[in-house]
């Protein structure tokens, strides 16, 4: 990973036509202005774990599976 | 009383109470903006989060309470806005809101849930958002059971 050091007003290029910038910083988190062209999607990347763990479990879920679950879980758990 | 067709129990009458209404959809299905939750005696305490739109789609989810007792997530104020709801007073969960955990069942590992996106219930206007919790912790990917006794199919 290349890892650079930016004070807030600096910022960086990603080839031709990509500009970041970090407009400010916090002790807990930094604000980045991001210029790219309109068809480059930006996402942030919790949202695409978010979407990916969303398909996982949209997936479908067997029925003896399902009876385990719901067993398992309205019963409270046998000691080891 | 409305009727609709899901996933895992074929026809069913709903009460207009049970359906939520998701303005954003949830990442990956934008354009599924109507669920309703499924709560059958038989599955308790699973709770269906069945698709109006599409029959095909349901998830299975369990109230985050259920798979993390001390759970409390910090929800932004963009979701809360969402929900319609302001950060002050806080919204009490089980009263104002309620809070699900998607379950991820897969052939080859144990069952997790998702607590750091949980499913947020507004239980007064009936609307819902997929809240995105990135620096609270919790795992997309939380344990909820060992598969070990899982019985072996006849």
């Amino acid at each position: 990973m290349l890892v650079m050091r930016r004070r807030a007003g600096e910022g960086f290029l990603i080839g031709p036509d990509i500009e970041i910038e970090v407009l400010e910083v916090s002790p807990t988190r930094v604000k980045i202005g991001i210029v790219a062209p309109n068809e480059l999607p930006i996402v942030r990347k919790e949202v695409i774990l978010t979407r990916q763990e969303n398909l996982a479990a949209s997936r479908h879920t067997p029925s003896d599976t399902i009876a385990w679950l719901s067993e398992r879980l309205s019963k409270p758990r046998q000691p080891a | 009383m409305p009727r609709l067709t899901s996933k895992y129990f074929g026809e069913l009458d709903y009460s207009a109470d049970d359906a939520f209404q998701f303005p954003d959809g949830i990442p990956a299905f934008e354009d599924q903006t109507g669920f309703v939750f499924i709560d059958q005696p038989q599955t308790h305490p699973l709770v269906f989060m069945q698709s109006l739109g599409n029959p095909g789609l349901c998830f299975i989810a369990v109230p985050a309470l259920v798979a993390d007792p001390t759970y409390r997530p910090d929800l932004s104020p963009e979701d809360l806005a969402l929900l319609g709801l302001s950060p002050e007073p806080p919204p009490q969960p089980g009263l104002d809101i309620l809070c699900l955990s998607l379950v991820t069942v897969s052939e080859h590992a144990d069952p997790t849930v998702n607590l750091a996106s949980p499913i947020v219930l507004n239980l007064r206007n009936r609307k819902g958002v997929q809240a995105i919790l990135p620096s609270s912790g919790y795992s997309l990917r939380q344990p909820l059971l060992v598969r070990e006794d899982l019985a072996p199919c006849s």
